[in-house]
């Protein structure tokens, strides 16, 4: 593979991880959310493999050793099969993740009706204050250092439409 | 091959989460604690061998940088040990329906399992893989709860979990790309050469921040008064208790083997500094009990991180300290604060209903704040004394820090206990106050009585305990022996040429 | 507006961050410390001629046990999140069995993704593949009848025994390796003639049990997102 093929596929997997952390932080539709998460660990993944890729003389190699093939002439040049059984297993932990988020998801919609994370929020925080017996307060839901999930003020608004898939 | 028996840890609570569908009904509920038990006798046998010398176990006999290593120093057989007792004092007994029941304790065995290997593994990939599995059933622990705003934290939480996760992936990928090896201990050993410059530094961050997120770190750790409000009380003391603290130890064991630098630890005092405050500060102000815990939690871990980053061993005996009192007293207050879980105003003249409930917060509570014959003045007085110590003047700031805090935390404990010991005519005309009752059940005083017993044990055995804790420290600040015990000479030459 | 291109910002800085630390050393010249190690002694130590099998089953055999209780954990939360098995259908959308060609499509295909399922998990050691690969085509044979009779609903106490029996394959051959003195997950019964189908120890297996415990937990995963659909 050329120096542009590798570069392409870099940029292509560091361009995947950045649409996907973008999208997890703006989205507010859950489902889009985690969508977003899907195209991250994607993206996470290819690095992963891409950081194994050993160029030879004859391209690359698959770690495989084909049968009547000495193995001892193929390995000094196949590329690395760590990376490659790091990257099964962390595909295999996002498929799991997914999978109970989207639940989580679903029963969040069927519980109050909407999936904008905003809206969900604001319902999670009354229902704690309302099983806790307290006032709603204002500095407790403006935690010290980061949101997970900044609002966006204005231009998302159609988001509050559950029209996504439920 | 003696220590083959290593592996259990992880091994025996995975067998008994996998099998009981195939099992009869009286069987697979005696499974789970039978396992935890025998993991706690392996952890009791395995910290007697350790106190002399650390053990290493190559799994399935590969020789180190290639296969996975476990290694258990004192510390980690420590660990061990407080997994099993705390996940066998937080069972989950009862449940709505026994399909759900099931569910809960094969996840709270996954969990167990999970903050075992945590504590035993020397690999960085089988940490990461370890770190998902604690963090997955912690989802599942966590939207077991069963009310809607659990599901909508547990999802929050999972977002926020994913993303560290992804982080630290791509830490471990950089790492990888430099190193070409994940042995924890082959990698301190090329650490030197080709891991402490910018590069590995970014490495390092990405990690801290992505296991930061179970280990509460600040800028990461807003999932937790949410989690901590909506989930079952001792779903909350676990991943309070436990999984903060396993995460804790990975980064700090981190931060002693592979990535030793100042800026590395700048790092972490600047964040647990951070987390202190805002933690403690966040706390006085909450209005019901459940947060409050929550961000004490916080604060408390905040201690730990600034106590991992003071350089040497005295620095690892007091985050040590800090770790192991924090896992003692925060799973008991979150099953106190279980029925009491309403907020401030409802506590009043909840004493005289429950005395000893109220006699067990009140110690819980004095020790959290560090009065001297309790435990917990013991490890703020290690941290304090390490911080005084340094010749930097950060360091001297993060012990005001730690003070300041002090009298914060105590300023909000003493206002609980107050209220709990108060007159309640004064809140009595609100009538949702009459329905609710603030008698503590039985089974929640005798789980709180017995992390109490152990705390009394503790204090108690306060002057024989400091030489074995400096022995630990010791041990796990000694990164040469890691290295020694896992590679041999001959295979650190073959591999590395 | 100021969030959305602030975050947009930090997200491309971020991957130009990412950009300058992967171009910090040549791509495609890895050091390959342990891989190359690795390679050398794969084939005549375990045996397998796929040796990212030889990875992902024995050197790093730990991970993979790992990754299969991730999967048990996701499910069982899964189950936790969705309910019981034992709901009444029709409750929601009335669930009308697929169409002639559907139901003729699909017990064509039953037997055939069986078939590829479990040739893929076999030869796992040998070729492309294995039992995470195979174990989603098995998954896929299972679900697919659903799709086309949904009246007919497979049961999730089978599928549990499926992924207990499974699991507790994997770990107990793992334990017995101890039996022989043996560290934990060591492939036994020698690494055999390199390239057969019956070589590389125990490895095919663990696979086995891989392949059907990934099979059950992805159709009970699908199976319950699907019956809920159908309720809400």
């Amino acid at each position: 593979m050329s120096e542009f093929a590798l570069l392409t596929l870099l940029i292509g997997a560091l361009g995947l991880v950045a649409l996907g952390i973008g999208g997890l932080v703006l989205s507010r539709n859950l489902f889009r959310v985690v969508l977003a998460l899907a195209l991250a660990e994607a993206g996470a993944n290819l690095l992963l493999v891409l950081v194994g890729f050993r160029q030879s003389a004859w391209g690359a190699i698959a770690p495989i050793i084909e049968s009547g093939r000495d193995a001892a002439s193929l390995t000094p040049s196949m590329v690395d099969p760590i990376p490659q059984a790091l990257v099964l297993t962390a595909i295999v932990i996002g498929v799991g993740v997914q999978a109970l988020a989207l639940s989580l998801a679903i029963r969040a919609y069927g519980a109050y009706g909407t999936l904008d994370m905003n809206a969900l929020r604001a319902r999670m925080e009354t229902d704690i204050d309302s099983a806790a017996g307290t006032q709603p307060a204002r500095c407790q839901h403006a935690p010290a250092g980061g949101r997970p999930l900044p609002p966006i003020s204005a231009g998302a608004r159609r988001a509050d439409t559950p029209g996504t898939p439920a | 091959m003696s220590h083959s028996l290593l592996a259990l840890v992880v091994a025996l609570p995975l067998l008994a989460a996998f099998l009981p569908p195939l099992l009869p009904g009286a069987i697979r509920r005696l499974l789970g604690p039978l396992a935890l038990l025998l993991v706690a006798a392996l952890g009791v046998y395995l910290w007697r061998i350790t106190l002399i010398e650390p053990v290493s176990l190559a799994l399935g006999d590969f020789r180190p940088p290639l296969g996975v290593v476990f290694y258990v120093d004192s510390v980690a057989a420590l660990f061990v040990l407080a997994v099993a007792l705390v996940t066998l004092l937080l069972w989950p007994w009862r449940g709505d329906t026994s399909e759900n029941l099931d569910r809960k304790q094969s996840l709270t065995l996954v969990l167990a399992a999970a903050c075992g290997g945590l504590a035993v593994s020397g690999d960085l990939f089988n940490v990461y893989v370890f770190y998902e599995l604690a963090a997955v059933a912690g989802y599942g622990l966590a939207a077991g709860g069963g009310t809607a705003a659990a599901r909508v934290a547990t999802f929050r939480y999972l977002i926020l979990g994913s993303l560290g996760s992804l982080l630290a992936l791509l830490g471990i990928t950089l790492i990888y790309f430099r190193a070409g090896t994940l042995n924890l201990a082959h990698l301190a050993d090329l650490a030197p050469q080709t891991l402490h410059d910018p590069f590995g530094l970014a490495a390092f961050f990405l990690i801290l921040l992505g296991l930061g997120v179970k280990a509460e770190l600040f800028l990461v750790n807003t999932w937790a008064p949410e989690i901590y409000a909506t989930a079952e009380a001792r779903v909350s003391a676990l991943l309070a208790g436990l999984v903060s603290k396993l995460a804790l130890l990975v980064l700090a064991r981190l931060l002693v083997l592979v990535f030793p630098l100042p800026e590395a630890r700048g790092a972490l005092l600047i964040l647990g500094m951070l987390g202190m405050l805002t933690g403690e500060f966040a706390a006085f102000r909450a209005r019901d009990i459940k947060r409050m815990l929550a961000w004490s939690s916080i604060g408390q871990l905040g201690a730990a991180f600034i106590a991992f980053s003071i350089p040497g061993s005295l620095g690892l005996a007091a985050g040590l300290a800090i770790a192991l009192h924090h896992l003692l007293v925060k799973p008991a207050l979150f099953l106190l604060a279980e029925r009491w879980g309403g907020g401030l105003a409802r506590l009043a003249g909840a004493a005289r209903r429950s005395p000893f409930g109220a006699a067990l917060f009140a110690l819980f509570a004095l020790s959290l704040i560090g009065v001297p014959p309790l435990p917990g003045f013991w490890a703020k007085y290690l941290l304090l004394s390490g911080l005084a110590a340094q010749p930097d003047n950060l360091y001297l700031l993060a012990g005001l820090v730690v003070l300041v805090t002090t009298v914060v935390e105590a300023v909000y404990l003493f206002r609980v206990i107050g209220m709990l010991h108060g007159r309640d005519a004064a809140h009595s005309e609100k009538p949702q106050n009459m329905a609710l009752d603030m008698t503590l059940p039985a089974s929640t005083l005798a789980g709180s009585g017995a992390f109490a017993a152990l705390l009394l044990a503790v204090a108690l055995a306060a002057p024989w305990l400091t030489a074995p804790l400096a022995r630990m420290a010791l041990q796990m600040n000694d990164s040469a022996a890691y290295v020694a015990r896992v590679l041999p000479a001959t295979a650190t030459s073959e591999a590395t040429k | 507006m100021l969030t959305r291109y602030g975050t947009l910002l930090f997200a491309a800085g971020f991957a130009f961050l990412l950009f300058v630390l992967f171009t910090s050393q040549p791509l495609g010249a890895p050091p390959m410390l342990a891989g190359q190690a690795l390679l050398d002694e794969a084939a005549t130590t375990v045996g397998a001629a796929n040796i990212v099998t030889a990875v992902v089953l024995a050197y790093r055999g730990i991970d993979t046990l790992g990754e299969l209780s991730i999967l048990f954990a996701a499910a069982t939360a899964v189950g936790l999140v969705l309910g019981s098995a034992h709901r009444t259908l029709g409750a929601g959308a009335p669930r009308e069995p697929g169409g002639f060609i559907l139901r003729a499509g699909v017990d064509f295909l039953f037997p055939l993704l069986l078939l590829v399922g479990f040739y893929i998990i076999v030869h796992g050691h040998l070729t492309p593949g294995g039992g995470f690969q195979g174990g989603v085509v098995l998954a896929a044979a299972f679900v697919l009848p659903v799709l086309a009779r949904p009246t007919e609903t497979l049961s999730h106490k089978a599928m549990a025994r499926v992924e207990g029996l499974a699991g507790g394959v994997f770990i107990l051959t793992g334990l017995g390796a101890l039996a022989f003195d043996r560290a934990f997950l060591a492939p036994l019964l020698g690494p055999g003639q390199l390239g057969a189908l019956l070589s590389a120890g125990t490895l095919p297996v663990l696979y086995l049990a891989v392949g059907l415990k990934v099979g059950a937990e992805l159709a009970s995963l699908l199976l319950r997102l699907s019956e809920d659909e159908a309720d809400a």
